[in-house]
């Protein structure tokens, strides 16, 4: 018991200890700037919330309305061990709280009890099994799985599963049926003890070294003592189907499970991985069953981006709230660019990872230009807000980061490349020479001489482009217009177009390669030049022109002027 | 796709004039067509229907009466691809090929038997046989030498007043020219972005406007090619009233809009009619089975397709079409690998003077065809039954010297589509 408590303290001050340096790094790392939308808490808001929280508390937290949304299985997945788990929480875990002195007559090892806690641990082995199989055949869950998925997951399995090897190996093992009578049973002869133990091996499934006698007089003897003495504490361990079953199985090996004292070490099992449980609670996935629940009564049962009380906890709380189960990821419209740019930040469930890191201070700059990247990609189409089944505002925290990251001047390429004249960008991405994108793919389209061989400069492209129309003044305003980028291209000026904002404000709407009468493929080198750039600001962290912009007066010479790469996490750190 | 596994009565390889015109005349006979190639030639096109003008080349002789013209060019050149058709099939062609325009709101003008003056880009004067209506009126202002006035914009390259004016007045002395800014652009222009713009009526009212002050003693105005894209009659008409003066256009140098005006009015008038067009996608090889299936793969290499059809009409053009290729030791002809008459020796393909009056030799380089249209292979004997041919990529014509491109291209699209209903095309 010593041990036990030794252990129980420990966890306890361990989970403390991360929720206060979690809170403690919150308040002074300051989170994300958040978008002034003048939201204060207002009283009606409140009220509103308590008046509606016995409903929300049923359906959404108690029956996973919103888990069922997402689909049937995942609702019985969760169903299944939310409710396995809650049970042997609150009825196994905290029994001396809630089972002793609320139930009279309650002993663990008495049906139903017994039987209850076998069908509550196979209610979370089921569920265990169900989300494995669907982390593992889900086409798009992989890349939204990481460690503490898989460490979750395994706890919750582990101390389910360690419950049912501790139980099994108590049945089977003689030293407990030994201890039991020691201190509970005072034999009138001799015969005694052999008769009962006799009953327990043929009826509890006991393993004893050497086997029990199987007489059926001594047995019925046996099932005298056990009336008399054992019964008003210990229903047949048949009840205990899981265990039992489990216990028949490892029979074979019995003598050489108790020489060694399995049940002493799954003893160990189940508490340490329990109480691990317990110690990282504040971390990750884990903190979700107290957060969610929180988060679900704040949501109100909304779906779509409106804003809740007290915005800045909401937040917090939004961050907290995830089960990482995923969903938003596979409902996501812009998942294909994951898939396409390998950016795990395009993901929302990941997005979200990063954001918690980044307003958290602990990330260095090419994963905050990852995080801004994955933002910008976002079209905010709201889809996976309204998946979330913990009802987490995912659009308005995409909403307060974009603009964050935006206010960090990570604002993208787009917004970077404007910030100089073509001519200067040309000077910078010429010294930059070909990116490693360029030198793994190897020619793309502007390389090849063939892609301008039938261009007879004709303006035809020119002609129809929709963005040339728009433009005032194109030369002022696009700095080249597709033919003289094509024109370009073909005297081996590649570096001179990455820059120029007609290749920036290209639609790809296509109208000039459907009319080329050469059919050169205009756009598709257009959105190639694009790229190009893309991949040379990216290897260089390139967020900003490192030369005066076209406003300022004299231009520093080059080499002074062309930054250093710089170093890890310098310029990580929130504003 | 159902549009890549219907087998088509006639698949039409090309885009341009002939191949438009092929696919026209298939389609209103009710055959099924498909038609793939880039948007060539059309797109370059003045706008004008040229039948037949200038005869011989090195004398630089124009003709009143293109059918004159048409007759002395048979007798000349027996070769020239007219001189299988017939007067009455080449007028025929010509008047389907008008009516269609003018029931998608492009009308043609023109006379029965004579060809008119019209204004080219550059300012001197040419003879044609059909007119844009919207051009039409300034083919009579030239005719009068009426008051008249050129408008053209700053930024717009490619159409010059004052090169038309220093090109024709001697003999036009109430011709002059005005430079004004066009309506919200202050940078360089592009006929399709104007004509879209002048597709406004309030844009037209600026632009009257701003032309008033320089109008005020003038019958006619005459501006570039860039009045509206797809109803340029209204956009014109509108002018008129808002000037209370006759208005023309004249084409810009290509590409002008008056080309993807004509492409256009094929998008919108081919499709009604069933025909399956593959947009911008080449034919890059041809197959035949034995029962005279033709496999067609189109598009480019990475997106390659196939399509079939039971005859095939090759209107790919010349070298701009690539309908031909030049290479290094000659002439071929890429799809079907067709002979292609051609000067001997790469030394002969040009004279020394490129712009030489008389022309180039290669310019009269193509393939041959039988009475009915069909190519010819090295012995002179018809290379495929269900197998024609259209347009500039017959031999023995300089159309563009000659100014006999349009009419070429349609009368023998017009041909070819009646051998191949005659010789039994539903198969």
């Amino acid at each position: 018991m010593t041990v036990f408590r030794l252990l129980l303290v420990s966890a306890v001050c361990l989970c403390l200890a991360g929720i206060i340096r979690r809170y403690a790094r919150r308040l002074s790392g300051s989170a994300l700037p958040r978008q002034d939308r003048s939201r204060g808490r207002t009283p009606w808001q409140i009220t509103h919330i308590l008046l509606h929280l016995p409903v929300t508390l049923i359906t959404d937290v108690l029956l996973l309305r919103r888990t069922l949304r997402t689909s049937p299985y995942r609702w019985v997945m969760h169903a299944l061990t939310l409710s396995g788990f809650t049970g042997l929480l609150l009825f196994h875990a905290l029994d001396d709280v809630v089972s002793r002195p609320f139930i009279a007559g309650y002993e663990s090892t008495l049906d139903p009890w017994q039987w209850l806690r076998n069908l509550l641990g196979g209610l979370v082995v089921a569920g265990c099994l169900m989300a494995l199989v669907r982390r593992l055949r889900t086409r798009g869950l992989r890349p939204a799985t990481r460690l503490q998925d898989w460490l979750f997951m395994g706890m919750v399995a582990g101390i389910v599963l360690s419950g049912f090897a501790l139980e099994a190996t108590k049945i089977i093992s003689p030293n407990v049926f030994n201890r039991m009578t020691d201190t509970y049973f005072v034999p009138e002869s001799d015969a005694d003890i052999p008769a009962l133990q006799a009953f327990w091996s043929a009826r509890n499934g006991v393993r004893f070294s050497p086997p029990a006698g199987t007489d059926a007089e001594l047995i019925a003897r046996g099932a005298e003592l056990h009336a008399d003495n054992c019964s008003y504490c210990h229903a047949d361990t048949s009840s205990a189907f899981l265990s039992r079953a489990l216990a028949t199985a490892i029979s074979p090996a019995a003598d050489a499970l108790n020489a060694a004292q399995t049940d002493a070490f799954f003893w160990f099992l189940h508490v340490g991985l329990a109480l691990a449980g317990l110690a990282l609670l504040p971390y990750g996935k884990f903190l979700h069953p107290v957060a969610t629940p929180l988060n679900l009564v704040l949501r109100n049962r909304r779906h779509d981006a409106a804003t809740i009380p007290d915005t800045a906890t909401a937040a917090r709380l939004g961050f907290e709230a995830c089960t990482r189960c995923g969903e938003c990821s596979l409902h996501c419209s812009v998942a294909p660019h994951f898939a396409a740019m390998g950016n795990p930040n395009i993901l929302p469930s990941e997005k979200l990872v990063s954001l918690r890191k980044h307003a958290a201070g602990a990330l260095d700059t090419s994963a905050i230009n990852a995080l801004a990247e994955g933002s910008r990609i976002c079209t905010e189409c709201m889809r996976c807000t309204d998946i979330c089944p913990s009802g987490i505002n995912l659009q308005d925290l995409w909403l307060s980061s974009k603009q964050a990251l935006r206010q960090q001047a990570l604002d993208g390429p787009n917004t970077t490349i404007r910030q100089c004249t073509a001519t200067q960008w040309a000077e910078v991405l010429r010294t930059q020479g070909a990116s490693r994108f360029e030198q793994v793919r190897g020619n793309g389209l502007a390389d090849r001489a063939e892609s301008f061989w039938g261009c007879v400069q004709c303006t035809t492209c020119t002609s129809v482009c929709p963005v040339v129309a728009v433009s005032e003044a194109p030369a002022k305003d696009l700095d080249l217009t597709p033919q003289q980028i094509m024109n370009l291209l073909r005297m081996g000026l590649k570096d001179q177009t990455l820059a120029a904002r007609m290749v920036w404000s290209c639609t790809t709407c296509y109208k000039c390669q459907e009319h080329c009468p050469q059919n050169i493929q205009v756009a598709d080198i257009l959105f190639e030049l694009r790229q190009i750039a893309t991949e040379r600001l990216r290897e260089r962290d390139l967020t900003a022109c490192p030369l005066p912009g076209p406003s300022a007066p004299a231009r520093a010479p080059m080499d002074n002027a062309l930054p250093h790469p710089a170093p890890k996490g310098s310029s990580g750190d929130p504003a | 796709m159902k549009r890549y596994e219907t087998v088509y009565d006639v698949m039409v390889i090309g885009a341009g004039f002939a191949g438009m015109a092929a696919t026209l005349f298939a389609a209103e006979r009710g055959l099924s067509v498909a038609q793939a190639g880039a948007t060539g030639g059309i797109d370059f096109s003045t706008g004008f229907l040229d039948l037949m003008a200038v005869h011989p080349v090195a004398e630089g002789r124009y003709w009143d009466s293109p059918w004159d013209a048409v007759d002395a060019v048979i007798r000349d050149v027996p070769g020239h691809p007219y001189a299988r058709l017939g007067k009455e099939c080449i007028r025929t062609a010509l008047d389907d090929f008008t009516t269609f325009l003018a029931s998608q709101k492009l009308e043609y003008l023109g006379h029965a038997d004579r060809n008119t003056p019209v204004f080219s880009p550059a300012g001197t004067v040419k003879r044609t046989f059909r007119v844009p209506r919207t051009a039409w009126k300034g083919t009579e202002a030239l005719r009068d030498k009426a008051p008249t006035i050129i408008v053209d914009f700053h930024g717009l390259k490619g159409f010059s007043g004052p090169q038309i004016v220093e090109m024709q007045k001697q003999q036009w002395p109430d011709l002059k020219t005005a430079r004004l800014a066009f309506p919200g652009s202050i940078g360089e222009l592009y006929p399709e972005h104007m004509a879209w713009t002048l597709s406004a009526p309030e844009r037209c009212a600026e632009l009257a406007k701003a032309v008033a002050e320089h109008a005020r003693n003038v019958e006619y105005i005459g501006f570039p090619a860039v009045l509206g894209l797809n109803d340029p009659v209204r956009t014109v008409s509108l002018l008129e009233e808002l000037t209370g003066r006759h208005v023309f256009e004249i084409p810009t140098l290509p590409p002008s809009i008056t080309g993807p005006r004509l492409r256009a009015t094929f998008d919108r008038g081919l499709a009604p009619r069933g025909v399956c067009t593959f947009s911008q996608k080449m034919v890059l090889n041809a197959r035949r089975a034995d029962d005279g299936l033709f496999s067609f793969q189109i598009g480019a290499a990475g997106d390659v397709r196939t399509v079939r059809a039971r005859n095939a009409i090759l209107a790919s053009g010349r070298f701009f079409g690539k309908g031909l290729l030049a290479h290094r030791d000659g002439v071929i002809e890429p799809i079907f690998n067709i002979p292609v008459t051609q000067p001997s020796s790469r030394t002969q393909w040009h004279t020394e003077r490129f712009f030489a009056r008389q022309g180039n030799a290669l310019n009269l380089s193509g393939i041959e065809v039988d009475d009915r249209q069909r190519p010819l292979g090295t012995n002179g004997a018809v290379l495929h039954d269900n197998l024609f041919a259209a347009g500039a990529i017959l031999a023995h014509h300089d159309w563009m010297r000659m100014k006999c491109g349009a009419g070429i291209a349609i009368a023998t699209a017009y041909h070819a589509v009646r051998s191949m209903i005659d010789s039994g095309s539903k198969g």
